[in-house]
């Protein structure tokens, strides 16, 4: 291992060699700068590999012959090992990525760069306070030099800008060591700490603290001493930006972090305070941000902050400090050098520019790869670190902060996910990215890093903590692997997938409980028949196998997690799998976002709910849910049951599923909706099946679940029966259906668990049905308004036959398996005592005849239209699924025992009183019985009877074309409005409209307009003068001084 | 004595604050640093005084042996030094900036350069 004074010797001799070199011969000069700045990186990876592999210990290099304090010393240890690496590696790509820009400015440009690399360094390794100050010196020149050297003009005054700033940080924070080094007599950072001041002398230290803290957390551009740092991340060269937001904050955050032990606890609600404004401000400043690297600077302080937040809390955290501070750190630092990197591909600044970016899968990858570790999703080491802050925090009461720290990641996560969505949907602009090779070199090792850091975060956190790698789990390799196989044809991949999910499910279908089996049914065999509609897709369909694939893995983990670490890192999967999915719809861009937002801010009450109920504890399997101490119990209840039903989409929750539903892909339509709703059920089933009964104020929160699924299903049928989009329709209808479920798991009782667990496989089979048949028909019309078709009957007969068992399962009419879930559910109501919700439910009932009814006559009866005449049926791939659910519902239909009766034995195990009897075809309650087969034949023979009848009668009956009975002389300005199926039952809409008023609508677009309008306020106060930016760092020092104090 | 140089130093760090944030003219701005950059050597110079004693210089007069008891502190005499090449260093690179600036925008007015904000 090589003596870490290598790297400022190795600096320094470089740059002087630059000196002598003939300025002409660039080239010569700029490849001495990269071996010296590989030989720079290859130190501190020397290092690293000795404490990781060999067990070494931390070194002291001692300098000048002297120990200290009477001399300088470094120390390399693993902390100040992985901090150079980082700095030295993003310096090294940063060069690489400079190549054509650094050959043009000659040797000097290099010569400040390899110095300013030096200095950060030299901050992370020394332990002497005026040798810090020294580097940091060194640090601002050298950054002000490399922002003169930046092409845009303007990056001029930035740099001016940040002189002014580090004026006034230098004066601080020499006094403020001076006078600490008078009070202590060392300038030490060991000895200070441990020094015993003489009597009265501590106030002054405390004084002198206080200037050299201020001094250092400045240079972590705090809230709001920051307008300089944003000013020069916009306008510096991009790589420039990339070293100050990856290197030059690991630096600070590594000096403030040194300052922080020698001052104690007792600073740390400062740096906490100081931290969390930060990342709140900073965030909510991003949001109307439209400039990408303005953007990026805003993220950069954001994520800084909140690092400072963990340093803030070492008191908690303790051991575990370093574990979630580097997490968020190296997260924070790949993807940022690697966004700063792509933005230099991208020709334009705004961010609906980066759609350039389209052409290029692997492009898109990094981009959605940095994203995700900045948004902290799994499987990177971000969301490792998150996990474990959010235990400890809300483990030791610490609940404000958290949820402070939780608004603000999904505040970060909304500007950061529409970004993503502009980049996939927007018009993509003439000018395409010029990607040279040494240009995106550095972006891929960014991407490739932050997986392997994910890995290598997997394993730290299985050694602390017990938790399984993530990327080890079998389901999530497997989805990952499409990604390497993204290159293949559609169907082979679509093959690869339906043989991996059967395969999957036939290798562990006898490790779940019969309630699991059921999930795992749908998930797995479920999942693997509605891929058979994918088979329809032709090319490559890029990106669609990776993000479905994802979606499945995490509903797998799902119903396999046993403790509640899993069953968050497989939600976030899944969700982020689904946002993929849903996203790749053609006008799907806004409705995508409002999926990810809900169901992130659902994930962050779920994080919350677990943290709460582990109550510190780093393993807390799932069915311990049910020992939750009495205090916390109702509020962890509140907290997952919330989370969870913002999947469901609970009425006041629901207003992303409509547009997510209905603007997916044909075949992505059902597995959104037939599938992934089942997700958030199973997750009530879990919390209700370890929770039970919870009060809460004397309130009992099933009762309120129970209101809220009342209202759910009548809503949602209601505005079911308003649309006039079809696919629409459908997605109210699974609101309404959600309701329903919701009901019955609220209702607490066996048959109410029964019945719920009937409309997660009812509502599987037939809305993954009519999905796919009112997708083959919109594909086949070119339009989803259902007042466009009409007559379809004769052309797409078995999308008809579909539809119309479909409409008649969900309407719950004998003799279909629909009126299998209304039965149990009429018994389950006698059995329990709720009559008021019951009546509402009940109304729901008629309303949702209106819209099925609709639905059928508007799409296939009536007259064909003129244009439509030559329409075929639904091609294949996408009729046979369809056919093979009408097969499944049929056979639920005659025999629902082969799927339930062993459902109704396992809930005995938690409601002993109520369950069924099954003998034969017949199925007995306490008060009747049932027989599907009687039933089916009954209503077969009466229906056959009725039919011969009506076509007797009708023989003669004369037909009427559509639009002439309105028409006279002139044609309307909107001819739909004279359409009979437009607006098809406005007397209803007259008389219930003010219940479908879109108040959930409006009430989350006034909140998310509100923090637009309040950040876009607040962020003129950084006014672009470098005058104002010295007062706002004067007002700072005030402000903190008069907090603290 | 000591508190006197103290209190000038002080004072001269609060004169320069105030010249850099009420000057709109760059190049008085770089001068009102410089002369808070003095400020911060007298103070630290200041700190470094001890009443009664002599120089850090080791000569006939003063003895090694007994150097402890009888001369003033020399670190901060000796990082001032250091502080002072600093600033020479940031003032010279601020000067360079200025020239820059000029050179860009005819103009030495701070207000004339906030083309980046928000």
């Amino acid at each position: 291992m090589l003596s870490p004074l290598y790297l400022v010797a190795a600096a320094l001799a470089a740059s002087f060699t630059l000196g002598l070199l003939n300025p002409k011969r660039s080239g010569a000069a700029y490849a001495i700068t990269l071996v010296t700045l590989a030989f720079m990186a290859w130190v501190p990876a020397g290092w690293l590999w000795g404490f990781m592999a060999e067990g070494a210990q931390p070194v002291e290099i001692y300098t000048a012959g002297a120990l200290p304090p009477y001399a300088i010393n470094l120390r390399m240890g693993l902390a100040e090992a992985a901090m150079t690496l980082l700095i030295t590696l993003t310096g090294l790509l940063s060069a690489l990525y400079l190549k054509e820009s650094l050959i043009k400015l000659g040797h000097r440009g290099m010569a400040v760069l390899m110095v300013a690399l030096m200095a950060f360094c030299g901050i992370v390794l020394t332990r002497d306070l005026f040798n810090l100050f020294v580097f940091f010196e060194l640090a601002a020149i050298s950054t002000a030099g490399l922002i003169l050297l930046s092409e845009d003009e303007r990056a001029l005054s930035a740099g001016f800008k940040y002189l002014i700033v580090s004026q006034l940080v230098s004066t601080f924070l020499l006094i403020g060591i001076l006078f600490a080094y008078h009070a202590s007599g060392t300038l030490n950072l060991d000895t200070m700490a441990s020094a015993r001041l003489p009597h009265g002398s501590a106030p002054s230290f405390a004084l002198a603290f206080f200037l050299m803290f201020i001094a250092l957390v400045t240079e972590l551009k705090p809230f709001p001493a920051n307008g300089w740092a944003l000013d020069i991340y916009e306008s510096a060269h991009p790589a420039y930006s990339a070293l100050f937001s990856a290197a030059a904050a690991t630096a600070s955050l590594y000096a403030v972090d040194k300052l922080l032990l020698v001052g104690g606890p007792g600073w740390y609600p400062m740096a906490t305070g100081i931290g969390i404004t930060t990342f709140l401000a900073a965030n909510l400043f991003a949001l109307p941000q439209g400039n990408d690297r303005r953007l990026l600077g805003y993220s950069s302080l954001a994520q800084i902050g909140l690092i400072l937040v963990v340093l803030g809390q070492r008191d908690l955290l303790g051991e575990g400090t370093p574990f979630i501070a580097f997490g968020l750190l190296v997260s924070h630092a790949v993807a940022k050098a690697g966004l700063y990197w792509l933005s230099g591909l991208v020709g334009g600044r705004s961010l609906t520019d980066w759609a350039a970016l389209r052409g290029r899968p692997l492009l898109v990858f990094a981009f959605i790869s940095f994203v995700a570790m900045l948004t902290s999703l799994p499987p990177f080491p971000g969301f490792y670190a998150k996990w474990e802050l959010v235990r400890v925090l809300a483990g030791e009461g610490r609940l404000a902060l958290l949820a402070l720290i939780l608004i603000g990641a999904l505040v970060e996560a909304g500007y950061l996910f529409r970004w993503f969505g502009y980049m996939l949907k927007r018009e993509a602009p003439a000018e395409a990215v010029n990607g040279e090779p040494h240009q995106v070199v550095p972006v891929y090792v960014a991407v490739l890093a932050g997986w392997v850091l994910g890995y290598f975060w997997g394993e730290l956190s299985g050694v602390g903590l017990g938790h399984h790698n993530l990327l080890l789990s079998l389901p999530l390799a497997f989805a990952l692997g499409f990604l390497l196989l993204d290159w293949l044809p559609a169907w082979v991949k679509n093959t690869l997938a339906i043989t991996g999910m059967v395969a999957f499910f036939f290798l562990t279908y006898a490790e779940y409980d019969p309630l699991r089996l059921i999930f795992a049914l749908i998930f797995l065999i479920g999942g693997a028949i509605t891929l058979l509609a994918s088979y329809d897709a032709h090319g490559r369909r890029i990106g669609f196998y990776p993000a479905a694939m994802l979606m499945y893995a995490g509903m797998v983990m799902l119903v396999r997690a046993n403790d509640s670490f899993e069953f968050f890192a497989a939600w976030e999967l899944l969700t982020l799998g689904s946002y993929f999915l849903i996203l790749r719809g053609k006008h799907s861009e806004p409705h995508a976002l409002s999926y990810i937002l809900f169901s992130l801010g659902g994930a962050f009450l779920i994080l919350a709910g677990f943290a709460l109920a582990a109550g510190g504890a780093a393993q807390f399997p799932i069915t311990a849910l049910g020992q939750v101490a009495p205090a916390v119990a109702p509020w962890v209840f509140l907290l997952l049951a919330t989370g969870f039903m913002t999947k469901t989409a609970a009425i006041g929750l629901h207003i992303w599923l409509p547009g997510a539903h209905a603007e997916a892909e044909t075949d992505v339509s059902p597995m959104v909706s037939g599938i992934l709703l089942k997700a958030g059920l199973f997750g009530l089933f879990v919390l209700l099946m370890a929770m039970g009964k919870q009060r809460l104020y004397g309130v009992e929160l099933t009762h309120v679940l129970l209101w809220v699924a009342a209202f759910t299903a009548l809503l949602g049928n209601l505005m079911a029966v308003f649309q006039e989009d079809a696919k629409r329709l459908l997605a109210y209808s699974s609101i309404g259906q959600m309701g329903y479920a919701l009901f019955g798991l609220a209702l607490m009782n066996h048959l109410g668990w029964l019945m719920a667990l009937m409309f997660v496989i009812n509502h599987y089979i037939y809305k993954s049905m009519l999905f796919l048949s009112v997708g083959g028909v919109a594909k086949r019309t070119g339009t989803r308004e259902m007042y466009r078709m009409g007559g379809l009957i004769r052309l797409m007969p078995l999308s008809f036959i579909a539809v119309l068992i479909g409409i008649i399962a969900i309407s719950g009419v004998p003799p279909l398996s629909g009126f299998g879930g209304r039965w149990i559910f009429y018994n389950a109501i006698l059995a329990s005592d709720y009559r008021l919700p019951m009546v509402i439910l009940f109304l729901a009932g008629p309303v949702a005849f209106l819209y099925l009814f609709r639905l059928i006559h508007s799409i296939f009866l009536g007259q064909l239209k003129d244009e439509l005449r030559r329409v075929k049926e639904a091609p294949f791939w996408i009729a046979l699924p369809q056919m093979l659910y009408v097969g499944l519902l049929l056979a639920f239909a005659l025999a629902p025992g082969l799927a339930l009766r062993r459902v109704d034995t396992y809930l005995n195990l938690f409601f002993p009183e109520g369950g069924l009897h099954w003998e034969g075809f017949e199925i007995t309650s306490d008060y009747g019985y049932w027989n599907p087969v009687a039933i089916m034949i009954v209503v077969a023979v009466i229906f056959v009877s009725l039919f011969a009848w009506l076509l007797f009668v009708n023989r003669r009956a004369q037909k009427v074309k559509q639009f002439n009975i309105v028409f006279s002389a002139e044609r309307p300005f909107r001819p739909e409005t004279t359409h009979f199926a437009w607006n098809f039952f406005a007397p209803y809409r007259k008389a219930l409209g003010f219940l479908v008023q879109p108040y959930a609508t409006t009430f989350w677009g006034a909140l998310t307009d509100f923090l637009h309008t309040a950040g876009d306020l607040a962020r003129r106060l950084y006014d672009g003068n470098g005058q104002s930016y010295a007062l706002h760092f004067l007002a700072f020092v005030v402000i903190v001084f008069g907090v603290g104090v | 004595m000591i508190h006197l140089a103290m209190a000038t130093g002080f004072l001269l760090i609060l004169i320069g604050f105030y010249g850099a944030v009420s000057n709109r003219n760059i190049l008085r701005m770089i001068v009102a640093f410089t002369i808070a950059d003095s400020g911060v050597n007298l103070v630290i110079v200041a700190i470094g005084y001890m009443p009664g004693r002599t120089a850090p210089i080791l000569d006939a007069t003063v003895k090694a042996g007994y150097a402890a008891a009888r001369i003033i502190d020399p670190v901060p005499q000796a990082l001032v030094l250091t502080a002072i090449v600093i600033g020479v260093g940031v003032t010279a690179l601020m000067l360079a900036y200025a020239y820059k600036l000029y050179e860009k925008k005819r103009s030495l007015d701070i207000a004339k350069f906030t083309e980046l904000r928000g």
